[in-house]
């Protein structure tokens, strides 16, 4: 079972941390200062890190550095009471692997942190991905679903193959947006919406059972087999 | 350093009034000098002509022919005339051909302009003359040129002539010269306060060791400057223990509501409550979110992003995410460029966001069947401009300033779901860039908003 430890000092908030983590089955455990936390976060064998930018003692921004600087590359979610102007810059600049800023939903940071288990598990480079009936080409960059080719456009494939990358997981629209477009900010619903809608037109063929799932209020969802 | 700048540089022409002033005193000293040199040498021939005319009419009238001749004789330099006139003015003896007209005959010196008439010719050099009367009744006249004089006043002309000129071009150029330090400075000034300008006030003016005028006002300046930036960092100080009190209070709100939700039922009557809920507390949070963001932007330090931004594939992008959407609303959406673009300095995603966001209130108010139209042009300055044209309702003119600010909504955009921040965070990162917003309408009457971009100097 993957370990998490999540390193905050508002204890409200970890609790709630740890809550959802646990909830989605994971194995959190907390540290409540930056010192503390780096210490466990070295020695701990932890599969992920979420890490809040501003704590007493030693901040997040060095905790990551130091950490980087042991040889310890277990990835890390910084949660920011800073907002994402630069600091997402100097957060992924300092060794972090992804930011999110508060508040936050809860719902985000947990997909947040399962993505990161993920590209974690599966460093190496794939070549073919593969999902109830769906097959991507990777390298082709050809999609068929049922063994019917599927005409998508370079985007189109893009956003298929993060949703079949993170399949089984729900992923929120920033999250789309950041991994298929690359910006950082919230597009508003109706963007991603919209692209969702063409590539369910597309993928999902008459007769056949719908592929993505729509999760209210958080995104979208891409069942497993 | 253009040579109109140091003409006008205050050392150049405080420099030029000195030497205009120096040389008018010159010429003034010269002049009196000459004046008065003549003058001496004038009242030497004088008492000279005066002497020797005295002499004369002692002398015997039969002797007078042979004492003429005789300092005739002694007059190597050929510089004195004279005649003896009978009482019609008849030349007796001597060398002058007739009376000067010039001459009065009272027996005093006079200044003869126009030289006298020789015997042997006319000799028109300026002469200095006496008349008096010999107890014969007969005139004795005597005249003797003034070259001596007239050349000394030459000497001091010339030397005035040549002498002024030495005088004034080396002062000119050292004006110039010495006008080119502080127009310098002052250069070095303008280019310290361009950051100013934009807004980082963590920039001072250059003062240099010498202490003198420049410096006192750099010094000032800087003293004035460190207050702006202590007021303005004490009211985002202010700003920022607000927002980060409320950040907590936020997430924990947020996250034990979802914490409720979870563990309230589905077929729980109070499930739709807390779905509510937590939709207005995502709203909340969203506009929470989006001020933040506003504030950092204004907070011109954030620049740790910047770097240079190809616009062209930027719009690309936009077109590529944005397109569907205008498509899904059957609004015409089209994206005019020209093949090439200059790069502009910047932050990729701030610039894309702002772009973006133009893009989204275009396509947001423009109704369906209508066209959305994203122009790029190159400013006369050389900048890309980028306008984002369309057919909706437009922006009324007196709503113009208004919808770059953080809280407002036109009326007619009250139907219309969103944050209402779109405009107001546009106008936060064209600050952030010193890049400039238009907001006019188009010829249909839609809105246009342009986005005024500076060319990347690299």
């Amino acid at each position: 079972m993957p370990r998490v430890l999540t390193i905050e000092d508002d204890v409200v908030t970890a609790r709630e941390i740890v809550a959802e983590l646990t909830r989605r089955g994971l194995v959190v455990d907390w540290a409540e200062d930056g010192s503390s936390g780096l210490e466990r976060a070295r020695d701990g064998g932890y599969d992920a890190i979420t890490l809040d930018r501003m704590l007493p003692g030693l901040d997040g921004l060095s905790l990551v550095t130091r950490l980087r600087e042991c040889g310890v590359q277990t990835p890390v979610l910084m949660i920011s009471a800073l907002s994402d102007v630069d600091e997402r810059v100097r957060g992924l600049r300092a060794g972090g692997d992804d930011y999110l800023t508060k508040p936050f939903s809860p719902d985000e940071m947990a997909a947040r942190v399962e993505v990161l288990l993920r590209r974690h598990g599966t460093a190496a480079r794939e070549t073919q991905l593969r999902v109830a009936d769906l097959e991507l080409d990777l390298i082709g960059r050809i999609a068929r679903r049922a063994g019917a080719e599927l005409e998508l456009l370079p985007t189109e494939f893009r956003l298929l193959e993060f949703l079949v990358r993170q399949s089984g997981q729900v992923v929120t629209r920033t999250m789309i947006f950041e991994a298929v477009w690359g910006y950082h900010f919230d597009p508003g619903t109706n963007v991603i919406e919209v692209h969702i809608g063409r590539l369910r037109r597309k993928i999902d063929l008459p007769g056949m059972p719908a592929l993505i799932r729509t999760v209210r209020g958080s995104g979208y969802l891409l069942e497993a087999d | 350093m253009k040579l109109i700048d140091l003409w006008r540089a205050s050392t150049t022409r405080l420099l030029l009034v000195y030497g205009g002033l120096f040389a008018l005193w010159c010429v003034a000293l010269v002049g009196v000098i000459q004046w008065d040199t003549t003058r001496y040498l004038s009242n030497v021939v004088d008492v000279k002509l005066d002497n020797i005319s005295r002499y004369f009419q002692t002398i015997d009238r039969s002797r007078l022919p042979e004492a003429l001749a005789a300092t005739q004789a002694l007059d190597l330099r050929d510089v004195l005339s004279h005649g003896v006139f009978d009482a019609q003015h008849n030349l007796l003896s001597g060398n002058l051909a007739r009376i000067p007209d010039e001459l009065p005959l009272d027996g005093k010196v006079h200044l003869l302009t126009q030289g006298v008439q020789r015997v042997e010719g006319h000799h028109a050099v300026r002469a200095r003359g006496i008349a008096v009367h010999l107890t014969s009744g007969e005139l004795l006249v005597f005249a003797r040129d003034t070259s001596v004089v007239d050349a000394v006043g030459a000497i001091i002309q010339r030397a005035m002539f040549w002498g002024l000129p030495l005088i004034v071009i080396p002062g000119l150029i050292g004006a110039l010269l010495l006008s080119r330090h502080p127009l310098r400075r002052v250069r070095a000034i303008e280019t310290a306060v361009q950051p100013i300008m934009r807004g980082d006030l963590r920039q001072r003016l250059p003062v240099s060791h010498r202490r003198d005028e420049l410096d006192l006002l750099a010094g000032i300046v800087n003293t004035m400057l460190a207050e702006i930036e202590r007021l303005m960092g004490e009211v985002k100080g202010v700003c920022d223990n607000i927002a980060h009190d409320l950040r907590t209070p936020l997430t924990r709100l947020r996250t034990q509501l979802h914490r409720l939700q979870h563990e309230t039922g589905q077929d729980d009557p109070r499930a739709a409550l807390i779905e509510r809920t937590i939709a207005d507390a995502d709203a909340l949070l969203d506009r929470f979110r989006a001020l933040l963001r506003i504030s950092e932007l204004e907070d011109m330090h954030r620049r740790a992003g910047f770097d240079q931004v190809d616009l062209l594939a930027t719009l690309r992008h936009v077109r590529e995410i944005y397109a569907p959407l205008a498509e899904d609303k059957q609004i015409a959406f089209s994206l005019d460029t020209p093949g090439q673009l200059p790069a502009i300095h910047g932050d990729p995603h701030l610039v894309f966001e702002a772009i973006s966001n133009l893009v989204d209130n275009a396509i947001k108010f423009t109704p369906p069947q209508g066209s959305v139209r994203v122009r790029t042009s190159l400013d006369a300055g050389g900048g890309p401009r980028i306008d984002v044209i369309d057919n909706g309702p437009g922006i009324r003119p007196c709503d113009r300033s208004a919808v770059v600010q953080r809280f407002y909504r036109g009326a007619s955009e009250l139907q219309e779901a969103g944050q209402g921040l779109g405009l107001a965070i546009v106008a936060a990162i064209v600050r952030l860039h010193s890049f400039r917003l238009e907001i006019g309408e188009c010829s249909g009457g839609g809105a246009k908003v342009s986005m005024l971009c500076w060319a990347s100097v690299e």
